[in-house]
């Protein structure tokens, strides 16, 4: 009876974390987070070109960047921002319990994550699809030739379900090992207990250039992509003035891109475009999304336009952007915001 | 100070004490007070968990658990995707079993040994011993999983697969053991279609046997011969199980381990993956660590009388053990060494560091595939709670049979 309580306290502690605001309804997060002055961020740290921290605790990636993004939108000023990285099994529990305001960890936009996990995804800023590495001595191109195989994945992702979905509906046998994180899988498929690794092809993009520039063997990635990925920030469920406020921050740096306008560029505009004028918050249009009206000025001159995003973090990998999905949708690529007027 | 005066006759008593100076009642106050405070608090969470669950729409039920999962298991070939969630829990559960039962042997068996070494008359055993035990004491069990994995495995001598070591059985063409750093194969007896003439026999060897310990002990108890219950009981079943196998035309044949022609798996035999030794070998000698320790309190707990009488009449240094410190010393042990087993237990949930598939690595899977984390997470303590009451159960039975009769 003893240890039936104990187990049921534990439970009941599960339920605290979850019970953060119990008062939910009348407040908005972007209010607790304007009066906080903070923006809590939950990211990924041990993914190249995404999510990474150097030895002196400083966060950096693409992700990271589009955490700067909201709050240099909502705050005024991209440094307010706390980033808590997370495993991939426990981002959601975070974002449920107000843990963290704000979910941008490469995480895809599925329709049951979308219902029952309470998470609300908002604008994809990076279109990925998943895709297969192996070692370039071993001559596999195809997926029939990793019958058999031993395929390395992390553990609770989507990645997992799409192997298992496309290999099965193929009757290709395999045998996936999962890894908690990337720390861990890497050795294990370098040392090759793994005959691959899959995960979205940007990921692999980004571990194939850090391997290959540390004097590892070569690596391929497979030509064919078994997935839809679309990575994008994620804000819990019924907390719409929040979600507005998150979206249009992001957006503003696809809207900046459209326009022509860079961080050096923005802050001086001298043009006479109605639509960039109340873009730049100029004669002080204010759609009432809860952001200042000058905060896409702020976005783009303290930390750039997507474009600038991109090539800071994306460029390094390996991923071009001319040409792939994440393009602007004038140049053929998905990149597509609604006006701003 | 007599008793008269400390205990005022019992009419006055209950006139005189007002209750909240009476310990009867301040008693069953202060315990309805505890349960009202427990159970309230537990009500208050609980119902602040299905509030707020409720406000982020997440569903309460577990349904979830009869839905199929949709990923494979490592290391399960037999595991379809399409199984549902239930049938996961299964299988976590027999791997986390595998894992804890192993690990229990292994620690009991090095435990003992390391034990009994600490005590030794020779400096040098005792050393090693204490050495052994201040390692693998002082490491948390995380780390040494960890470097387990990492040191024989990952960055280990075993090579891939592809090219794996293979040794042979003693000059025959078979494989006994093929060693590299995903799976190890070993042999493994495989059942023929009369199998179940054999497992008639089987139990009958097994009554057979608990007939001649029986008629053993009665023997010794009788005339006073040593009655060697264990050797006697043993040998009887190994000769009518062996001639089983032997009338019935082989029950089992063996199967040995073969890498395929691709070299990315085993064929036949009986195979081990990296994450279920790490976590096994690791998890048991962590935690012999520990039995040892408990070994050798207990063992010096029992009186120096009874070695110097084993002396005085001639035992040898081994029969002084087994017959009399040992069956004292381990009627001591036996309660913590049982915390013990149910700390490994527990500590397999560290196999994920390995991604050993056992039931928390499967259940944080299945969280982060969309099952809800409250109804998962209160499955997989259900099941550590199944696995500690059973254990602590069936050897509080145990204890309690080889307890001594105090009067």
């Amino acid at each position: 009876m003893k240890r039936l309580m104990i187990g049921l306290v534990a439970l009941a502690m599960i339920a605290t974390a979850c019970g953060g605001d119990d008062d939910g309804g009348g407040t908005s997060l972007l209010d607790t987070v304007i009066e906080r002055d903070e923006v809590i961020c939950g990211g990924n740290e041990t993914l190249p070109g995404f999510g990474v921290v150097d030895d002196a605790g400083n966060f950096s990636g693409f992700d990271i960047d589009f955490c700067r993004v909201v709050a240099a939108g909502v705050l005024g000023d991209s440094s307010k921002v706390r980033f808590v990285p997370l495993t991939a099994e426990a981002r959601f529990t975070a974002l449920q319990s107000g843990e963290i305001d704000l979910l941008i960890r490469n995480t895809t936009w599925t329709a049951t994550r979308d219902g029952q996990e309470g998470a609300n995804f908002l604008f994809t800023t990076f279109y990925d699809g998943q895709g297969l590495m192996v070692p370039a001595s071993t001559g596999f191109t195809t997926l029939e030739d990793l019958a058999d195989a031993n395929i390395c994945v992390l553990t609770g992702t989507t990645t997992e379900l799409n192997l298992t979905a496309v290999f099965n509906a193929r009757g290709i046998p395999f045998n996936p090992v999962q890894f908690e994180d990337n720390t861990q899988l890497r050795p294990a498929y370098e040392a090759g207990q793994c005959n691959a690794w899959t995960s979205d092809a940007s990921q692999l993009a980004a571990f194939k250039a850090t391997i290959e520039g540390e004097g590892g063997d070569e690596q391929f990635i497979m030509a064919e992509i078994i997935s839809k990925e679309p990575l994008g920030p994620v804000v819990a469920d019924g907390d719409t003035a929040w979600a507005q406020a998150v979206e249009w921050s992001v957006m503003a740096t696809v809207q900046a891109w459209e326009f022509g306008l860079d961080s050096g560029s923005i802050g001086s505009y001298s043009g006479t475009s109605p639509n960039i004028l109340n873009f730049i918050g100029d004669g002080g249009f204010n759609p009432t999304l809860g952001l200042p009206s000058d905060f896409a000025v702020q976005v783009v001159s303290q930390v750039g336009n997507y474009e600038e995003i991109y090539n800071r973090n994306i460029i390094p990998i390996g991923l071009q952007l001319t040409g792939s999905p994440n393009d602007l949708w004038t140049n053929g690529g998905l990149m597509y915001v609604p006006p701003y007027r | 100070m007599s008793q008269t005066t400390l205990e005022p006759p019992p009419d006055v008593e209950s006139e005189q004490i007002a209750w909240y100076r009476n310990v009867e009642t301040l008693r069953i106050v202060g315990q309805v007070a505890a349960v009202v405070l427990v159970v309230g608090l537990l009500f208050w969470l609980f119902n602040n968990l299905l509030t707020n669950l409720n406000r982020l729409n997440i569903n309460t039920d577990f349904g979830f658990l009869s839905r199929p999962t949709n990923f494979q298991i490592s290391f399960d070939e037999g595991f379809d995707p399409r199984s549902s969630v239930w049938q996961m829990v299964l299988v976590g559960i027999k791997n986390t079993f595998l894992a804890g039962i192993v690990g229990i042997i292994i620690a009991s068996i090095v435990g003992l040994v390391i034990g009994i070494a600490r005590l030794s008359s020779n400096w040098l055993v005792s050393r090693l011993a204490t050495i052994y035990v201040e390692a693998f004491r002082n490491i948390p069990p995380l780390v040494i999983i960890i470097f387990f994995g990492f040191a024989i495995f990952t960055f280990g001598p075993f090579p891939v697969l592809e090219e794996a070591t293979q040794i042979s059985w003693f000059g025959s063409d078979n494989t006994a053991l093929v060693l590299s750093n995903r799976v190890w194969g070993v042999p493994s007896l495989i059942a023929e279609d009369n199998v179940g003439i054999f497992w008639a026999i089987f139990v009958f060897a097994i009554v057979a046997a608990v007939g001649v310990a029986i008629y053993r002990t009665r023997l010794s108890d009788r005339t006073g011969v040593l009655h060697h219950r264990v050797r006697w009981a043993l040998g009887t079943f190994a000769i009518i199980a062996l001639a089983g196998h032997f009338i019935v035309g082989g029950a089992f044949s063996a199967s040995w381990p073969v890498v395929s022609e691709n070299g990315r798996r085993i064929d036949n035999g009986f195979v081990l993956n990296f994450g279920y030794i790490s976590t096994t070998v690791a998890l048991g000698l962590y935690t012999a660590s520990h039995v040892a320790e408990i070994i050798r309190g207990s063992i010096l707990a029992v009186p120096k009388g009874q070695s110097e009488a084993a002396n005085a009449i001639a035992l040898r240094a081994f029969q002084r053990y087994r017959y009399i410190v040992l069956p004292q010393a381990l009627r001591i042990a036996l309660p913590p060494t049982i915390n013990q087993y149910l700390n490994l237990i527990k500590n397999t949930s560290l196999g994920i560091a390995v991604s050993y598939a056992e039931i928390t690595l499967l259940t944080k899977t299945s969280i982060g595939n969309g099952r809800p984390a409250p109804q998962s997470i209160a499955v997989l303590m259900a099941v550590y709670l199944l696995f500690s009451l059973t254990i602590s159960f069936l050897l509080n039975i145990y204890n309690r049979r080889i307890q001594l009769v105090e009067r």
